[in-house]
């Protein structure tokens, strides 16, 4: 293999600045959403570059790659029905317009 | 119903608009690549990861900052299915594949049914909050120092190792026992949670039957 | 059994017991409920059940007393552990018993409500019990997606939906940040252990300085947001006014608890060889969340987010705990969290009381509740003293303790602050009191009382606060066992 660990680490990073501008920015629960899954992918790139580099005999960050993933897409389910039960009660699913509570 | 839904009219002229797109941006990088691999300045496998790269971050620049809903759920399956390729440019296919079913089969589903039922089928086109010079700030400042850190630590031997996939199920299965269990809670809790936001609220449904109205 | 590193591993789900229940409980009361007509159970078994399966948990965990001993290198159980486990158990009991009304009146889904308390009170406990980064990290998921939900069940009140967004929301985007960095630190140590985190970390580390420094200040975000710490306590407020009162409750005890166990096992174990790189960052946020925390309560009038903001407080305060980790301040802490948690719970059966008699929660409504309900307006008087740390009460023998622990630890000016906020926060309770005592009742003046249920959780709670604040020794006894387990065991 001759590409460098850091090379991984880099992209993450971006992939990591980029969601987080995204839940900064947007104002859309669902975009945000998707915002959280462009972040969990940069820390599943870490976990696994991370074990096959520097953990090959345990690998535990691989295993814990599977569970971010997991628990990502259980997250996603549960985020959405909060979504659309809010939607129900206000036709909307921007953040800034449920605002019957302060931020 | 189905008139309002954006159906297959608006879906084709998404796909090819977004195919032209992306070929008129990936098509001189790749060439540009090719021409760099011939020339013996980088491997195979960089072209692959580079490749794979500009796919991902160019998708997660799509998610976050089109205006359309729809727009960039789909500008996330090209970032999904690039984490997937740099996946198995780190060796290790099973999680490539549970990438691709997870993702691709199911989370993407899953946003773009959460669209469809929310305010995207009339208003696709939100506009995003007044913070984004802010938010670009803060995350150009996060990637910057992650990047730094990335690049200046001195990480120690270069050199990725195959992990053996039965190595792998073991240590799944039977190092790792517990946060199976743990994960067992955690999905049933999200099922739980699913149903009883989906589920109409008792009060609500109690009061639908009494008057007979459709809410 | 041994593991892939050839390790031996303990596959005794024996160890696991009151979890286990816990979470078989869950999946009884969901079909108790769902099966109610046809089993023709009254609508009460349900809070039996869950009750009677929190106690059998207790009785479970009693045997893991003086132990210690680990499941498959995944989970520790010592007197640290089972602290915490009577401590969540405690908790559960005390919220289900003293609001069994409320939430059968106020709360959506009552059946899957009660499933939720028990599976993230087994959540709260792997928290408090991992030995493992990613045990502890699906422990803290387990907590957070239960608590997403209940916020969310609260039955005609749209703030309730809208609370329960914007926690999930802003919840997930902490729990990338805290999973960022402890992908880092993974990266940095090479292992998830904490017993190999600990000894990698002692080594020599210059090279990879920079992500270790990063990757602890994304955890101390991330764990931060979950105690709900300023700057990352903007959930808290939302969540707290939204939320069914009984889960406001269990937020500001049992999930304030867990993260602050989750503190001492990170920080008072793996982390510790790091603390050049991660003490400033404790004693900044303590100082911001005791500042500000203390200064917005000031301007609440609702009594509720009043509440709220002083469990943002009381968070600094534990914290500065944090920021001097020693075996001293660890016992110091536990002390605090047991006197803070059987405050916060008084505080909260009283006013859940107050709520289901007259349905109002601003802080003038409690207009004259000391003709009308004398014993809840004491009740409610002696729970704020206590947060305030007036003598005689629980509050003050804790805080006493927690302070001259920080002293030692070498902070003196980080406990300056906080003797300074809690004569702010005196202020704002006496608000409270003010109201109770000093005006008459608007209109319905007549006496009313509350239900047995109520009397009793209310009053053994209110014993439980004078007694600690008389003769507080047995607490600190079993906090000090505790704490030794954590350090020596």
């Amino acid at each position: 293999m001759t590409i460098p660990l850091s090379s991984f680490l880099v992209l993450s990073a971006l992939l990591f600045g980029i969601g987080f501008y995204g839940v900064l920015a947007r104002r859309s629960a669902i975009l945000i959403l998707i915002a959280v899954e462009i972040m969990l992918a940069a820390v599943a790139i870490n976990f696994i570059a991370f074990a096959t580099y520097r953990d090959p005999k345990a690998f535990s960050g691989l295993v814990f790659a599977l569970f971010v993933i997991a628990v990502a897409a259980a997250e996603v389910g549960l985020a959405l029905g909060i979504v659309l039960r809010l939607f129900r009660e206000r036709r909307t699913a921007n953040v800034d317009e449920a605002n019957s509570l302060k931020w | 119903m189905f008139a309002r839904l954006p159906l297959p009219a608006q879906f084709d002229r998404i796909i090819m608009t977004g195919g032209l797109v992306g070929s008129l941006v990936m098509g001189p990088i790749l060439v540009g690549l090719i021409a760099l691999y011939m020339l013996s300045r980088i491997s195979g496998a960089e072209v692959v990861f580079y490749l794979a790269s500009v796919v991902i971050l160019l998708g997660a620049l799509g998610a976050v900052l089109l205006p359309n809903l729809v727009h960039s759920a789909l500008s996330l399956i090209a970032t999904l299915l690039g984490v997937a390729a740099i996946y198995l440019m780190l060796l290790s296919e099973f999680l490539a594949l549970v990438q691709i079913l997870v993702y691709g089969g199911g989370v993407i589903m899953l946003v773009i049914f959460g669209l469809m039922l929310t305010n995207a089928q009339d208003d696709p086109v939100v506009s995003d909050g007044s913070q984004k010079p802010f938010a670009f700030g803060v995350g150009a400042l996060i990637a910057g120092l992650f990047v730094a850190a990335a690049m200046m630590a001195q990480w120690g031997p270069s050199t990725a190792t195959i992990i053996p996939f039965p190595a792998f199920g073991e240590r799944l299965f039977r190092d790792f026992s517990l946060p199976i269990i743990i994960v067992a809670f955690l999905l049933d809790i999200a099922f739980t949670g699913a149903l009883v936001n989906a589920r109409r609220a008792e009060s609500a449904a109690a009061e639908d039957a009494a008057t007979g109205g459709t809410r | 059994m041994s593991d892939i590193l050839g390790n031996p591993l303990n596959l005794n789900l024996g160890l696991l017991l009151p979890e286990l229940i816990l979470a078989g409980v869950a999946v009884l009361v969901v079909f108790i409920d769902m099966f109610q007509a046809e089993l023709k159970a009254s609508a009460r078994v349900v809070p039996v059940v869950t009750v009677l399966g929190l106690l059998a948990a207790g009785v479970a965990s009693v045997g893991a007393i003086d132990r210690v001993d680990d499941f498959a290198r995944l989970v520790t159980i010592d007197n640290f552990t089972t602290f915490f486990r009577f401590l969540f158990i405690a908790v559960a009991v005390f919220v289900i018993v003293g609001s069994h009304e409320y939430i059968e009146r106020y709360v959506n889904h009552v059946g899957e409500f009660y499933a939720l308390l028990l599976l993230s009170t087994a959540g709260a406990m792997f928290m408090a019990s991992a030995r493992d980064l990613l045990v502890a990290y699906l422990a803290i998921e387990v907590l957070s997606f239960s608590l997403y939900i209940a916020v969310s069940l609260g039955k005609n009140d749209p703030r309730s939906g809208e609370a329960g967004l914007k926690y999930v929301l802003l919840g997930g985007v902490a729990s990338a940040m805290l999973l960022y960095g402890l992908s880092l630190l993974y990266g940095v140590a090479g292992s998830t252990q904490y017993s190999e985190i600990a000894t990698a970390l002692a080594q020599h580390h210059e090279g990879l300085r920079m992500p270790l420094v990063l990757g602890l200040a994304l955890i101390v975000g991330g764990l931060a947001f979950k105690v709900s710490a300023v700057p990352f306590h903007m959930w808290a407020p939302d969540a707290y006014e939204g939320a069914p009162m009984p889960v406001t409750a269990y937020l500001s005890a049992t999930s304030k608890a867990a993260t602050l166990a989750l503190f001492l096992r990170w920080f008072g174990g793996p982390l510790l060889p790091a603390i050049g790189e991660w003490q400033w960052m404790m004693a900044a946020i303590a100082t911001l969340t005791m500042v500000f925390g203390n200064l917005v309560a000031l301007q609440q009038h609702n009594i509720k987010r009043l509440l709220a903001y002083s469990s943002i407080a009381q968070g600094g305060f534990m914290l500065m705990a944090i920021a001097t980790i020693s075996d001293v301040a660890t016992s110091a802490l536990l002390v605090h969290l047991g006197g803070y948690v059987i405050t916060n719970l008084a505080l909260f059966t009283a006013v859940i009381h107050f709520y289901n008699r007259t349905g109002k929660e601003e802080i003038t409504d409690f207009r004259g509740l000391s003709r009308t309900n004398p014993y809840l307006a004491l009740v409610i008087t002696a729970g704020l003293f206590s947060l305030a740390g007036m003598p005689l009460l629980a509050g003050f023998f804790t805080k006493f303790i927690l302070f001259q622990a920080v002293v030692s630890g070498g902070l003196l000016w980080l406990v300056i602050v906080a003797v300074v906020g809690s004569t702010v926060s005196l202020f704002y309770y006496l608000q409270v009191i003010r109201q109770m005592y000093i005006y008459e009742p608007e209109g319905d003046t007549t006496k009313w009382s509350i239900s047995p249920t109520g009397y009793l959780t209310t009053f053994v709670l209110f014993a439980l606060m004078v007694i600690v604040g008389i003769y507080g020794t047995p607490l600190y006894v079993v906090a000090d066992r505790a704490a030794f387990a954590l350090f020596k065991g």
